[in-house]
């Protein structure tokens, strides 16, 4: 292939993330970014169609409209999903929910909408349908796209505009290869603990700039032993570290996964599929530019007290005290944030009042997340609003077959159409302002939930203990 | 994209600095489609900044300053485009009407979007920013000339100021080229790609379906 600037890790050992990425490497330029070929483009309804129009704009068209996968997730309604657009009441939710469909019939591109029986969070159904295969290079407008990386895809996420119209427009993109990173995490986890809570405490120790210009691999015992859900949940909030990527080898845990899927590579195909993913995992004496050990062992329980993702503590300890922080700036931040939370230094987080429960999300919506839910709501009542919105309209139909819908129904839960819904409210599932939501989401940002909402972010398990008890709680303690 | 030789424009002046891209687009303009002829961004560029509560203009804005009409260039304060990387904010710039600006600092990512929208981002020393922000209040609808080619800024004092630009930015500014027709012109490559890369990996035939 011709190139007049190779990059420097052609040759020797070699990451999981230097093979994915030569393998789609086209060109570079001097700057020192590729031209990447782009296998699946993911596109969703927010703010896409600006691309849209400007691609019309140039008078430009979809290089291979079979390549693209729009899917509508973001705004679609949790309730009266049945009377379509209609039972969208806000007119400019309902515009931009239309807005997807007449991109998409316009350039002939595959569409998962609202009524499809695949319908789903974009993050949830790529991997559901068997779209995200280990050795691809798959992009989506969207920050939470590197929950795909635990297939072994380089799934990268892009911009909602320039970014987009360009992969459109050209089926390929510019980057800039990032450094590689590779935590390690062995051991095995306590009861109750999940993967939510192992990349929580990864990002409360390496902070949300941690691993900004880097790839994260995730490897070791843990994670081996992690089923596909757990490991996309981890994958999930690598971007909350500043990594706009995040990895994990495939293995047979992988494979069984895919098998079978409806866009898994067909059965004559399957062995020489398989035999080409083997050679994707890491060489053992490749080199990381940063690596980091974690005592899988010692993660307990977590939850956020703060306004970032790295304000997360064990639910057994107390809202930590900005005067005991050397650094001004993170002083200066944590205080914002308690500001924002409405919480005192030394308060334990256990048993923190709270007004409302959302289980949901690209991060924790996949069939096993519902199912340690249920597990605790099971003969339970909660006593606060608790929303339970499914991944995908698959996961919603599994969970229907194995009779969760009626645990959440009975312990007094609202079961809801599969989409985003409360995780960022793009389609109008608002917390109200100062409510505090226990949300198994992936982001606690001021304002993220509804403006002036406050959001703690915990696993499935930890969000249905609190909602029966009304207050964080620990669910070893229910 | 239109490119970008010789720029000889009346300049306004917009004496604040950290304007990050959420004050360029207010959020609820978010929702908006811009289509040629039918809708832009032209409203919503620096619109709570431009009008207050009401939406009436304020006078003080010299955005709103008729002697100031049909400006092409803005003179803005450090850190112009900070923020998080809306690409609108540089489709806003376009729309009002603007092809360069001049600030000591721009925001990274928004001072990319402006390259590929055909807006030249000129970055002077936080002094010569302030100078010329004086003569531009002091003289209102004075000329500012930016030459890219020459990487010349002549200020309406007569003097002239060298400002830097990556080669390869700049040679696609001038030719009008953004991001898609740079890598259109790598097209043979892209598909010669395409051609040995599926047939390494048979399974993918009919992928994605
Ligand atoms: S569930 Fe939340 S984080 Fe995931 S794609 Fe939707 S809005 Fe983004």
């Amino acid at each position: 292939m011709s190139s007049s600037f190779p990059t420097a890790v052609d040759k020797g050992p070699l990451t999981l993330l230097d093979k994915l990425w030569s393998a789609h490497r086209i060109v570079g330029n001097p700057g020192g970014e590729d031209l990447l070929w782009v296998d699946l483009n993911l596109v969703h309804e927010g703010g896409t169609f600006l691309a849209f129009d400007q691609l019309e704009a140039e008078g430009r068209s979809v290089r291979t409209p079979g390549r693209t996968l729009a899917v509508t997730d973001h705004y679609l309604p949790t309730r009266r999903r049945e009377e379509g657009l209609a039972g969208i009441d806000n007119p400019e939710i309902r515009e931009v929910v239309r807005l997807l469909s007449e991109n998409a019939a316009r350039h002939r591109l595959p569409h998962v909408d609202m009524h499809d029986a695949r319908q789903g969070i974009v993050h949830v159904i790529a991997p559901e349908l068997g779209l995200s295969h280990p050795g691809l290079l798959i992009v989506c407008c969207d920050s939470h796209t590197a929950t795909q990386g635990a297939f072994g895809t380089l799934a990268l996420p892009i911009g909602q505009s320039n970014q987009l119209r360009h992969v459109l427009a050209t089926q390929t993109l510019w980057m800039r290869k990032p450094r590689n990173f590779r935590i390690r995490i062995e051991g095995e986890l306590a009861p109750w603990v999940g993967a939510k809570d192992v990349i929580l405490h990864v990002i409360s120790r390496i902070g949300i700039g941690g691993a900004v210009g880097h790839a994260i691999e995730y490897c070791g015992s843990t994670v081996r032993a992690m089923t596909m859900e757990a490991r996309m949940t981890l994958c999930n909030m690598s971007v909350e570290a500043g990594a706009r990527i995040g990895l994990i080898a495939p293995d047979q845990t992988t494979f069984d996964y895919l098998h079978g899927r409806p866009h898994a590579p067909a059965a004559q195909d399957w062995e020489a599929a398989c035999a080409s993913w083997r050679t994707l995992p890491s060489d053992p004496d490749a080199r990381f530019d940063r690596e980091l050990a974690i005592d899988a062992t010692a993660i307990e329980p977590m939850v956020s007290w703060g306004t970032s993702p790295e304000d997360s503590v064990p639910i057994g300890e107390v809202v930590p005290d900005p005067a005991r922080v050397d650094d001004p700036a993170r002083r200066d931040r944590m205080q914002r944030a308690l500001a924002y939370t409405g919480l005192s230094p030394g308060q334990p987080l256990a048993g923190v009042p709270i007004d409302r429960v959302f289980i949901g999300s690209c991060t924790n919506a996949r069939i096993e997340d519902l199912r340690v839910a249920a597990r605790v709501l099971r003969g339970r009542r909660v006593v606060v609003p608790v929303l339970v919105v499914p991944g995908s309209s698959g996961v919603r139909r599994q969970a229907q077959c194995e009779g969760l819908d009626r645990i959440f129904l009975e312990a007094g839960c609202e079961w809801g159409e599969a989409g985003c819904s409360m995780c960022g409210g793009a389609n109008g599932d608002l917390v109200a302002p100062g409510q505090r939501c226990a949300s198994t989401t992936n982001r606690n940002f001021e304002g993220r939930q509804g403006p002036g909402a406050i959001t703690h972010i915990l696993s499935p398990a930890l969000a249905a203990a609190s909602a029966v008890r009304g207050a964080l709680c620990d669910v070893r303690t229910l | 994209m239109e490119p970008f030789d010789v720029l000889d424009a009346v300049a306004v002046p917009l004496a604040v600095a950290k304007i990050d891209t959420g004050m360029i687009v207010p959020a609820r303009f978010h929702r908006q489609r811009r289509r040629p002829g039918v809708s832009d961004y032209a409203r919503a560029f620096l619109h709570d900044l431009r009008h207050d509560a009401a939406g009436t203009p304020r006078p003080e804005c010299a955005l709103n300053d008729a002697r100031y009409a049909g400006a092409r260039i803005l003179v803005a304060g450090a850190d112009f485009g900070c923020g998080s990387s809306r690409e609108s904010a540089a489709y806003a710039v376009l729309d009002y009407g603007l092809r360069a600006l001049v600030a000591s600092s721009f925001g990274d990512v928004f001072a990319g979007n402006c390259l590929q929208n055909g807006i030249l981002p000129v970055v002077l020393p936080e002094a010569t920013v302030q100078r010329l922000l004086r003569l531009l209040e002091a003289q209102p609808g004075a000329r500012v000339r930016v030459d890219l080619p020459a990487q010349q800024v002549r200020l309406p004092d007569g003097s002239s100021h060298g400002f830097d630009i990556d080669p390869t930015r700049k040679d696609r500014l001038a030719r009008g080229l953004d991001d898609v027709g740079v890598t259109l012109t790598h097209l043979p490559q892209i598909e010669a790609f395409e051609q040995q890369y599926l047939v390494a990996r048979p399974w993918l035939r009919r992928y994605p379906g």
